[in-house]
């Protein structure tokens, strides 16, 4: 999984010194060239997921709190003083 | 890097952007303070909340297609052709197709030591989508369900402002090329587009509880922490200093841009590679906000509301061509859409029983849109951007600033890309049932469960003391 095990190395990466002088290895994180894909699955999955939670959260609570029917002004008894 | 002068340039370019990215942070902050500010008590946190979470779901979905959106568009739908070859290293294809190089696989969309700038640009763009999306937050305050925000928040936020950036700023955008369009700083691209959207999102959602008499008369619905709101406009204020400082480029040698054979000449530029200097738009960002504010004070009879507001409204108007302007012109064309502005939103509001509660599609969307139109009298002739001076990389030549032009893209920013959108998805939502919270919720207050919970808790620690 480690990317760069050695930075001399890794900085000093090179398939054509003489033509282009020293490359530098571009990507350092871990898994670089195989797990991309991966990670934007899971990003996909994790904000889809996230809409579906908080869409049934929001649902719940908004139906219960509009079925108390409560006046317009009876939050004023819930200020707190602290 | 091997080369240090090379090395200084690139990194001062990369610190120079990341700084931006800082300042504009100070948008978002703003924006939350004052939406609060605005919002009455029993609606505070879930107002907060509403603005604040846009930030984790427009970086997302700009992480997963709106930076590539931007990258993959300009031409829009066949109607320039484009300049991009393979030389320009932007090559159509690739495995997301459009533009490679904002694919999310990507290697450089992450760290890559072979590139400092991709992510402080996909940054400072992210920023302005923050602040399209924030925009519109304003409006619907108090009665828009969470679920439907964050739709809509990244709808315009990663996806209709991308566009309309892919189209009006960048180099191949058909805009620049057919229209002579110029928007420096974005009075369309980011302030008509929002406040358009905002619009067609209110056209649906309806007004706030209470707004309208039954005999149609407005109330006034006052912000309700003044001071929140004054503080928070502060700081949208300051933020858009790195907002002007983002749309520009630091230091770029125009000579070889140019074809200026064997020239070389740095300058910043603004994002079009014309040359303009961040001490000159700093004169006019000041300027702009003072005829806004001077505009403000007198129209709006000393309400500190639309005072600050009109602040803002008056740097927007300028902003397009605020890299070109005098000062004096920038005050004046600041204090000319104020007036506009505020005007059209009494009406608009009278009229067609628009609630906007924090002035959002004015300050925003008319300032933009006025600011476009009078651009493109003040700065007819102009090239409309660096790429028409020369020949660049396929010889093609990009029309001039023109009035017919800059009117024709204040359409397509407000309009096409803004309000109709907003109007299309907000009904899909209210289609749904899923646009605008129950009448009795908005009538108790989003809050009340946290506010009821909240004085237990301060009854339980109350007596646990005695």
């Amino acid at each position: 999984m480690a990317t760069v095990t050695d930075w001399i190395t890794h900085l000093t990466t090179d398939t054509n010194a003489d033509k282009d002088g020293i490359q530098v290895g571009g990507s350092i994180y871990p898994g670089a060239g195989s797990s991309e894909l991966l990670l934007v699955l899971l990003l996909i999955a994790i904000w889809i997921g996230w809409h579906v939670i908080t869409n049934r959260s929001e649902n719940n609570e908004l139906s219960n709190l509009s079925r108390k029917r409560h006046g317009a002004n009876d939050h004023k008894s819930n200020i707190t003083d602290w | 890097m091997t080369n240090e002068g090379e090395a200084l340039r690139v990194i001062f370019t990369e610190f120079y952007y990341w700084v931006t990215v800082v300042l504009m942070f100070l948008i978002h902050v703003g924006f939350c303070m004052y939406e609060v500010g605005a919002s009455r008590y029993k609606h505070h946190q879930h107002t907060l909340m509403k603005n604040t979470m846009l930030i984790p779901l427009v970086t997302v979905t700009w992480f997963l297609f709106g930076w590539w959106i931007y990258w993959a568009f300009p031409t829009g739908p066949g109607l320039a052709p484009s300049i991009m070859t393979e030389s320009t290293a932007l090559v159509t294809g690739g495995g997301f197709g459009g533009n490679d190089l904002a694919n999310p696989t990507n290697a450089f969309m992450a760290i890559n030591l072979n590139d400092h700038l991709m992510g402080v640009f996909w940054a400072a763009f992210l920023l302005f989508s923050w602040t399209a999306a924030s925009i519109v937050s304003g409006a619907v305050i108090e009665r828009i369900t969470t679920f439907a925000f964050g739709v809509l928040a990244i709808a315009i936020g990663s996806v209709f402002w991308s566009i309309d950036a892919a189209w009006g700023w960048h180099f191949d955008g058909w805009m620049l090329k057919l229209l002579g369009y110029h928007d420096a700083y974005a009075s369309g691209v980011i302030h008509a587009i929002a406040g358009g959207f905002a619009l067609g999102v209110l056209i649906v959602l309806g007004p706030r509880i209470g707004k309208f008499s039954s005999s149609g008369e407005p109330r006034n619905i006052g912000p309700r922490n003044p001071w929140l709101v004054t503080v928070g406009l502060f700081l949208i204020y300051t933020g858009f200093w790195g907002f002007y400082a983002a749309c520009n480029v630091p230091i770029y040698d125009l000579g070889p841009e140019y074809g200026m054979e064997g020239v070389t000449y740095w300058t910043a530029t603004n994002i079009y590679l014309t040359p303009t200097t961040l001490s000159g738009i700093t004169m006019n960002f000041l300027m702009s906000l003072s005829g806004g504010l001077l505009a403000g004070y007198v129209i709006a009879k000393g309400d500190p509301f639309w005072t600050y507001s009109s602040g803002l409204a008056g740097i927007i108007c300028a902003s397009a061509g605020n890299d070109l302007y005098h000062p004096i012109q920038a005050l004046v064309i600041g204090m000319i859409g104020v007036v506009i502005a505020y005007k059209l939103h009494y009406w608009v509001e009278r009229k067609f029983k628009i609630d906007d509660a924090v002035g959002a599609v004015a300050v925003h969307g008319y300032a933009g849109f006025v600011g476009l139109v009078i651009c493109g009298f003040v700065l007819n002739g102009y090239p409309s951007s660096g790429y028409g001076v020369g020949e660049m990389f396929d010889g093609s030549t990009y029309a001039t600033i023109n009035p017919l032009g800059q009117f024709i893209g204040a359409i397509v920013m407000f309009v096409i890309l803004g309000l109709i959108p907003g109007y299309i998805i907000a009904k899909v939502l209210n289609g749904m049932g899923k646009l605008r919270i129950p009448r009795e919720v908005e009538i108790a207050g989003l809050d009340y469960e946290m506010m009821e919970s909240a004085k237990e808790d301060e009854k339980a620690v109350s007596s646990a003391t005695r």
